[in-house]
């Protein structure tokens, strides 16, 4: 994984952190379901997109994005974050 | 007849007097020119303040106000979207048997500024920006207080119209503007002040009731939720997608060191003048929460 990657992913975990709630260090692993466990409210999902959109440095095609898109960080790193 | 009655009667009546044909309110012009007229009130613009606006040239500065009146337009055209399914829901619904008759003007209302806004930027911005409030979960109501997504509704609507309307007033007299955007704005401002005394009215009466049946921690939830939704409402003013139509980052590439169009955005929402003129934009909205004790008096923007 490159550098860059790896900064950008600990910059949407960091996110996550700050804004979910009853999420702590420990309880957020990859795979904790963010939006149907009502951690990501959907009033915090155009923040994390324009996060992520300035993480990389592109748009992401709104038309075509699913709720399963952000499920969990595993999910968002491999759908928006690549290696 | 109480007074949600009696408003409904007044606003009834000045809807069918001022009822008209939106395809004929307007005369689209076959093309426009972003970069010699403005659209939008240059004050108004997203980055006005800041050091980039002033090293835009003119010509840039009026392409820029351009796509911001898109996006304007655009998240009416979406806000309205939400509004008119939540209206026709309600029509006729068990709770809103009183307001049947204004929730029809109101519809109708609302599908013709889409009309205008839609036919702007379809015919001149070729695009409607897409909305980032991509899903809707997770609103705080409860199931044993169906009300409690009554108020939710009209409160998001009148937070979203009331912002909105400072736009449109303010355009509405704006001579700088090219006059199709003038009447645009016009038109929305003069029948918004039909949907604001309704909104204010209904908001008033549920949260009143609400006070006396629903349990603190639900209405510390709601209040919550609607203060993140002003800040969602606004944050839409601020698009990169925007930033990058009017070709800033070329414009301004060497002369501001952060200029792409998320860096353009940061800078935008963060900046002293965009967060002043956000509070001052707001101030009639929150003064009427806070009065009815729905929102906390300081609310940072």
């Amino acid at each position: 994984m490159t550098t860059l990657a790896t900064t950008a992913r600990e910059e949407v975990r960091n996110w996550v952190l700050l804004h979910a709630k009853d999420l702590s260090e420990a309880s957020l692993t990859d795979t904790t379901p963010l939006l149907e466990a009502r951690h990501i409210t959907s009033l915090l999902v155009p923040d994390l997109l324009l996060l992520l959109e300035s993480l990389r440095q592109e748009p992401i095609d709104l038309a075509n994005l699913k709720a399963g898109d952000l499920r969990d960080l595993r999910t968002i790193y491999a759908r928006f974050l690549p290696e | 007849m109480d007074s949600l009655d009696r408003l409904v009667d007044k606003l009834c009546e000045s809807s069918r007097r001022n009822f008209h044909n939106v395809y004929e309110y307007v005369t689209w012009p076959k093309a426009v020119e972003p970069e010699s007229q403005w659209f939008m009130t240059p004050e108004l613009c997203s980055l006005h303040g800041t050091e980039a606006w002033d090293l835009l040239d003119e010509r840039a500065q009026k392409r820029l106000a351009f796509h911001e009146a898109v996006n304007f337009f655009s998240l009416n055209i979406h806000g309205e979207s939400a509004l008119m399914q939540g209206l026709a829901l309600r029509l006729y619904g068990p709770r809103s048997r009183t307001m049947s008759p204004y929730l029809h003007h109101f519809l109708d209302e609302e599908n013709k500024h889409s009309v205008l806004f839609g036919t702007f930027c379809e015919r001149y911005g070729k695009k409607i920006y897409p909305d980032r409030k991509v899903f809707a979960l997770g609103e705080p109501s409860s199931p044993e207080h169906p009300e409690q997504g009554d108020f939710l509704f009209f409160a998001k609507v009148l937070v979203f119209e009331e912002i909105v309307d400072r736009f449109n007033l303010a355009m509405s007299k704006d001579t700088r503007l090219h006059p199709l955007a003038v009447a645009i704005n016009h038109n929305h401002h003069i029948e918004e002040a039909r949907h604001l005394a309704f909104g204010r009215h209904i908001c008033a009466d549920l949260w009143a009731a609400g006070q006396r049946s629903w349990p603190e921690e639900e209405r510390r939830a709601i209040i919550e939720y609607l203060q993140r939704f002003f800040l969602v409402s606004w944050r839409e003013y601020y698009n990169p997608d925007v930033y990058r139509d009017a070709g800033l980052e070329t414009a301004l590439h060497g002369r501001v060191s952060k200029c792409n169009p998320w860096q353009l955005q940061s800078l935008a929402w963060e900046h002293p003048a965009s967060v002043a003129r956000r509070a001052a934009m707001s101030e009639k909205c929150k003064t009427f929460f806070a009065q009815i004790s729905a929102l906390p008096e300081v609310m940072a923007l």
